[in-house]
This record gives C-alpha cells, structure tokens and sequence, in this order.
C-alpha cells in the first residue's frame, strides 16, 4: 500500500498547482485576454444590422476551457492504452485501475469539450436555439462516439462478474479505444468540416497565446490531478474487495 | 509445443472447416443475421417512403445498408460465440495444441464467409425494396471486403469476451459501435463517392482509411485474442 501513499502526495500536489493554474487561466481569459477582432477568421461572425445578435467577438473566450479539455481528451486515450498493454503484460491491478481512472476522466474532460463546443456553435453555426449547431459534422461526431467508447468501457465493469475476466477486458477494450483519436483527427480531412482546422488566427494576439499556455498547463494539472484522484479510490476499492472476499 | 501437434496451417484449415461445417448443418447463424437484417431493410424501407423525392431517398440508401450489415454482423459474432460458450467448446478450444491467434483466425474467417453471403442476399433484396442502383464499380468488392474485415475484427475479439457478460447481446453492441464508427464512415463515404461516378480518385481517402482500419483492427486482434483467454 506504500505507493498508494506516494499516489495521494501526487495528487495533493497536483490538485494544488491545478488550483493555482485554473485560477490563473480564469483571470487571464477575463482580464488580460483582449477582445478578438481578427476580421476573416473562421470563428468570426460579423454581427447582421437589425438583428439582435450575441456579440461572439467575446466568445473566444470560452476555448480555453474548450482546447485543454480536448488535449485532455485525447491524453486519457493515450493512458487508457499504455494501461491496457501494461495490464496484459504484467497483470497487475494498477494498471488496470488506471486505465478504468483514464476513461473516467476522459468522460468528465470529453462531455467539457463537447458541451463548451457546443454552447458556442449554437450561436456561432446555429440560431442561438439550444441544438442548432450541432451538424453532424466529422469532428463533432467522433467526438461524440470517442465519449460514447469512454463510457461503454466503464458500463463493461459493471456487466463483467469475474474479476479477471473484467481486468482483461478493460485492457483490451482501453487499446482498442486508443486509435480511435487518431483516426478521428484524420477522419476530418476527408470530410466537409465546419469546425476551424487551427486556432492560428485566435492566437495571433501575444496574449490570447499566452492565456492559452497558461490555461492548457492549468486544466491539464487539474485533470491530471482527477485522475490521480480516481486511480487512489480504485485502488483502495479493489483492496476493499479483495479484503471481503478473504 | 511438441513435434505431435500440427503445423499452423493445418490447424487453420481443421478450425475454419469445423466452422463451416456447423454452419452448413445448423444454418442458424446465416438465418438469424439474413433475417435479421432484411427486417432491418423492410423497417427502414417504411420509414422514410414519404421522403421528399427519389434523390433524397437514394443518398440514404448506402448508410441504410451499412447500417444492416453492421448490426447483422453484431448478432452473427454474438451468437457464435454464445453458443460454443453454452457448449463448452470455447475452453475445450484453449486447450488445444494450437496457438489461439489460430482460433481467433478461423472464426474470423468463417465470420467474413456468412458476412458476405447476408451482404449478398442484402443487396438483392434491395433492388426491389429500396430501388437500389447497385454501382458498376469493381472498387466496390474491394470497399465490401475491407468494410467487412473491420467490422468482424474487433467483433470476434469481444464477442469472445464478452460472451460470459451478463446482458451479453447489449454489452457487445455497446462496446463494438464506438470502435468501428470509422469503418462505417470509411463504408459509407467510399459507396457515395464510387456510386457518384467519382471512381477510384474520390474514394481514395474512405478507401486508405478502410485499408488502416482493414490491418489495424486484424493485428490488434491476433495480438490480444491469446491474452485475453490466457488462464
């Protein structure tokens, strides 16, 4: 139980920086980040005279929830493989209780990036009714079926009796989820894509940039304490199981 | 392995016959998926009938069969590996002499023969039902073959996996659609594009993604199958 220990320091020291980062990332966005005017970016909606429109030069803004979310996304897909190859190597329960900790978080940080994504292309794309920018579109699709895989990993556990058998599963299906990112970011390029291809033009102002590192550093700190976080309590349920059954 | 036990090959050959001998005697699986999925075709033939005309109503009709044959696909890796679980035969497999990447192989195999047969009759059926216009395009066998591949690839997997799961029919369905989406998209992209009379040039991109989903999907599958039934 000694590295559940050093699990819990990780995490106090994660949540703290994140905490700092996310505090960071929120003062900048608001304060520091100037209003984005770049004329010709995709994102960009001149507003139409006579209608009474939101002012979306604002709404840059609320990616940088929206990118960190992503790259965490796509981080946790990245754990739930290196879990999967190292629990069929090894056998042992941490992996396993990583990768269950990885897709966790991969919901929690992919229903982010789906929401946010949303809420601003209902009013970028659409009428500003609450559905009405979602386009089926690549992007947003796969997005959506890597969410669904996240999910279907965890209904897995509930449905699997043996625990073996379980562990096993999970492996497989956390490397089978894994290529899933990657052909979802080539999947874009064949299709008609109304989501920017790059962010290039939101960042071009020094600050937006910098705001972008700071709160990228900060969200990913805070996932990344989440999944320390989730690792230690599946760690300890599953001694909490295998105690019972003693 | 000792000099007794037969060579790969023969071990392949043995399985993949076994497989389609059962199928040959019991006809339950081409059944179940046939059915299956020409119900689908009847269902959805009804559904959209009062689309607004027959161009809307042929850009639909790549999708809907796709969508048959994934979903016949589901309930053929399903029910075979219900069955040999119900039978006992799955352990009695893993105790043979055989590598089970061998075994993974077979049913693997077996599943690309009934697949292609149901796609067959699923065509047919069709014609009449959704005034299909099948694509004078070669590139279609090969959008089919890869289609199928990477669908049944992780299928099998699951599916063999799955199979002692309670809710099992559920669980496969819920774990295998995520994972293939980009075969479905890949399927269904190249179909619209060589359908067009864009030729091979507009279903490039579909088809490079089928041949990744085509390997990847079959690799993952002859490295995970022993593991995942290691003792």
């Amino acid at each position: 139980m000694k590295d559940l220990g050093t699990s819990s320091m990780v995490t106090i020291i994660l949540a703290v920086l994140a905490l700092l980062g996310a505090e960071a990332a929120l003062w900048l966005s608001y304060f520091y980040a100037p209003v984005q005017i770049t004329a010709g970016a995709l994102f960009v909606v001149l507003p139409t005279p006579g209608v009474n429109t939101l002012n979306l030069y604002e709404s840059h803004r609320i990616f940088f929830i929206h990118l960190p979310s992503a790259y965490a996304t796509a981080l946790c897909c990245g754990l739930c493989l290196v879990g999967g190859v190292m629990h069929l190597l090894s056998r042992s329960e941490k992996w396993d209780a990583l990768t269950v900790s990885a897709s966790e978080v991969g919901l929690l940080a992919g229903a982010i990036t789906l929401l946010t994504g949303s809420f601003w292309a209902d009013y970028a794309w659409g009428t500003g009714r609450i559905g009405s920018g979602w386009n089926w579109e690549p992007r947003l699709t796969t997005m959506l079926i890597l969410w669904l895989a996240f999910a279907a990993l965890l209904a897995l556990r509930g449905a699997m009796p043996n625990v073996q058998a379980r562990m096993k599963l999970t492996a497989v299906y956390g490397i089978l989820v894994a290529p899933l990112y990657p052909l979802v970011q080539k999947a874009i390029e064949i299709g008609q894509v109304s989501h920017p291809r790059s962010f290039s033009d939101l960042l071009s102002a020094p600050e937006i940039g910098t705001t972008k590192q700071v709160a990228t550093l900060g969200l990913l700190l805070a996932f990344g304490a989440a999944v320390a976080l989730r690792y230690s309590a599946n760690r300890l349920s599953f001694q909490l199981q295998k105690e019972r059954a003693a | 392995m000792s000099s007794s036990a037969p060579s790969a090959f023969v071990a392949f050959k043995t399985l993949l016959r076994r497989e389609l001998l059962v199928e040959l005697r019991t006809r339950s699986l081409l059944t179940s998926m046939g059915l299956f999925a020409l119900l689908e075709v009847v269902v959805v033939g009804l559904g959209v009938r009062a689309l607004p005309s027959d161009e809307t109503f042929h850009r639909f009709v790549p999708a809907v069969l796709w969508v048959c044959v994934l979903f016949a696909a589901v309930v053929g890796v399903n029910r075979s590996a219900l069955a040999d679980r119900e039978k006992g035969l799955h352990a009695a497999f893993l105790l043979l002499p055989f590598d089970p990447a061998l075994i993974y192989l077979a049913r693997l195999s077996s599943a690309f023969v009934f697949l292609s047969v149901v796609e067959v009759l699923l065509v047919l059926a069709s014609v009449p039902l959704l005034r299909l216009q099948i694509p004078q395009e070669p590139w279609m066998l090969a959008v089919a073959a890869l289609t199928n591949i990477g669908v049944l690839a992780p299928g099998v997997l699951l599916a063999s996996a799955t199979s002692s799961a309670r809710g099992s029919e559920a669980l496969l369905t819920i774990l295998l659609l995520p994972v293939v989406v980009v075969v479905f998209l890949g399927a269904v992209g190249a179909t619209d594009a060589l359908a067009a009379g864009l030729g091979l040039a507009g279903a490039k991109p579909y088809l490079l993604l089928l041949c990744i989903c085509g390997a990847m999907f079959p690799a993952l599958g002859l490295l995970l199958y022993g593991r995942l039934h290691e003792a």
